[in-house]
């Protein structure tokens, strides 16, 4: 079972108690923003508002996927199913074979219920909300993705880029050149001089946009297709020669312009503050605007955790990490990141066979396509839960050597990082560490490898039988 | 003082008193289009009352300084070359 749209999505959230339906008027200017930042750091309900200020007809829904619950939901699965669970499904359909999407015709599309071109495609006619107090515009596009073609291959690429409104028919982002969207443009049409054309779809179905936002390889139509269990219907854009979900709420057709750029940021940020330098950036400029009726746009809040950016990359990140030491023979049980560690932490668990597996764990994964996103890998032995927190923190600082366990790299980075200074932000710089927290293997193991003492390992197994047979009959509660 | 127009600045030396500069301001009026940008040619000052419309400075991570600034707005500017327009 996959919803088609969000208004399918709307309805499973509300069903599970996961929506909050908001009827009085809501300020695009702030208060939509306040609410949902508050959902977030409470991981609560996804509002639903249903009055906006200014925009009579449209609509928000807010902190659509912020948490664990909700990507449950998504997916079809009991919303109360655990991360592992969540994860061996989510696995599951992505490595069935690739599902292509279908085009479908215009009659049958909801996002052509209403079409605005040239001068009528005003920007400023659709709700984009003032998100924090203090960023450097409206940003229409928080939750939502860009529809970008090769010039050279045709390969269609989703990517989730952030754009703020600059004025009516200008909208400004970093495209960052290490992203799929950024290598074309940055490689290909900018130094030919040409536009690329472009479509930002707002208000994606949950799994387009889960999709959008996920680093992997496969063109993320395809990726949809896969989570779905049914191909993804398209249909051709207004004005460029793009496709995109019939079913989306808003779409904003036009051109990326190759020779100019123009003020974007400041902007409330995933990892908990505003960080990247307010700069010259990308310039998208609009052709059309079309939108199915009563449009609902899509609001994510970064910042302090766990807003969807945090949990959806953390998730997705992980798992193509896994996939990715996995196929390179790698025995690892696993790679896990906490949401709140603004998917900067990974944590991977393997069994370490040979000397310096953690090192060529961090090799291959800060070397990778994942690697400008995040910083610190802790890599834990096969004993140890990697989702388990109290484990992971307890391995950190008991098996970690401080001179011989740290180890620093250089690597690719982004403007994001609040530990950076300015400059550092501006060149992207990507300083990295590895945390070794496995015993040396050459340790002989009878008298030099610490034993853990927990119940479960230094007590024989018939004493341990005995007191959890006689558990609440000493007077505990059971748990 | 009613606040016309926000400018983005990295400090207060990037505002020099009634010189020409170039601005990219956002619209503060109330309605569906504030914050749209607008590109100009301006004199501004620190002086809330020297020109007639009101400027509110903000930092580079968006904070607010405290004191407003005034100005006058000498022309528009297009920074979207004409063949994108
Ligand atoms: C809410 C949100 C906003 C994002 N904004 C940007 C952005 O402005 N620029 C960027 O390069 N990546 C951004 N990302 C990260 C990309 O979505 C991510 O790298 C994704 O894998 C890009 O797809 P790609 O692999 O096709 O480039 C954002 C992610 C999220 C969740
Ligand atoms: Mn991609």
């Amino acid at each position: 079972m996959a919803f088609k749209d969000n208004r399918e999505y709307i309805k499973a959230l509300d069903a599970a108690g996961e929506l909050v339906t908001i009827n009085q008027e809501v300020d695009w200017d702030l208060e939509a923003g306040a609410i949902v930042r508050k959902v977030c750091e409470e991981q609560g309900p996804s509002p639903l508002m249903n009055r906006i200020k200014d925009y009579p007809g449209h609509r928000y829904l807010g902190a659509p996927i912020s948490t664990y619950k909700k990507l449950a939901i998504c997916l079809g699965l009991d919303p109360n199913s655990s991360i592992p669970q969540i994860a061996t499904e989510y696995l599951k359909r992505t490595n069935r074979p690739p599902v292509k999407p279908v085009l479908v015709d215009k009659k049958q599309a909801p996002c052509k219920e209403n079409i605005l071109l040239g001068k009528d495609a005003d920007l400023f006619m659709l709700p984009a909300p003032m998100v924090h107090d203090g960023d450097g515009g409206r940003y229409l596009a928080t939750w939502h993705f860009v529809v970008t073609k090769d010039p050279d291959n045709g390969d269609v690429n989703w990517g989730m880029y952030r754009q703020m409104c600059y004025d009516s028919y200008t909208m400004t982002g970093p495209l960052l050149p290490f992203s799929d969207g950024g290598k074309v443009f940055h490689g290909k049409y900018k130094p030919r001089g040409l536009p690329m054309p472009f479509a930002t779809v707002i208000g994606p179905d949950p799994l387009s946009a889960i999709a959008a936002c996920a680093p992997s390889p496969i063109p993320e139509s395809d990726y949809t297709g896969m989570l779905m269990g049914k191909p993804v219907e398209l249909v051709k854009c207004e004005t460029v020669d793009l496709e995109v979900p019939a079913h989306a709420e808003i779409v904003i057709e036009g051109e990326i312009l190759p020779d100019v750029s123009l003020e974007e940021a400041p902007f409330g940020e995933y990892t908990g503050y505003r960080t990247s330098p307010r700069d010259l950036r990308t310039c998208y400029r609009v052709k059309a605007i079309t939108f199915r009726n009563d449009p609902i746009t899509t609001i994510s809040n970064m910042g302090v955790p766990t807003d969807e950016g945090q949990l959806l990359r953390s998730f997705s990140l992980c798992l193509e990490m896994d996939a990715l030491l996995r196929s390179q023979g790698i025995p690892i049980t696993g790679a896990f990141m906490w949401p709140e560690s603004t998917h900067h932490l990974v944590v991977i668990g393997v069994k370490p066979i040979y000397s310096n597996i953690a090192a060529q764990i961090a090799q291959l994964v800060f070397g990778s396509k994942l690697g400008p996103w995040f910083h610190m890998v802790v890599v834990v032995d096969d004993q140890t839960d990697i989702y388990n927190y109290n484990e992971v923190i307890h391995a950190l600082t008991t098996k970690c050597h401080p001179q011989k366990g740290i180890h620093i790299y250089e690597g690719a980075g982004t403007p994001l990082y609040p530990f950076l200074s300015y400059e550092e932000r501006l060149k992207m710089a990507g300083p990295k560490v590895v945390f070794d927290c496995t015993f040396p293997i050459d340790w002989d193991p009878l008298s030099e490898v610490p034993r853990l003492v927990s119940f479960k390992t230094v007590y024989p197994k018939e004493i341990q039988d005995k007191v959890l047979a006689n558990w609440e009959k000493y007077g505990f509660k059971a748990r | 003082m009613m606040l016309h127009y926000d400018v983005f600045v990295n400090s207060l030396a990037d505002l020099p008193e009634d010189k020409e500069l170039q601005l990219a301001l956002r619209d503060l009026t109330p309605g569906k289009y504030k914050y749209c940008y607008k590109n100009v040619k301006a004199l501004v000052s620190p002086d809330p009352k020297k020109y007639e419309q009101g400027l509110q400075v903000r930092f580079g991570r968006g904070q607010i300084h405290p004191a407003p600034y005034s100005i006058k707005v000498l022309e528009q500017v297009e920074r979207i070359p004409e063949r994108w327009r």
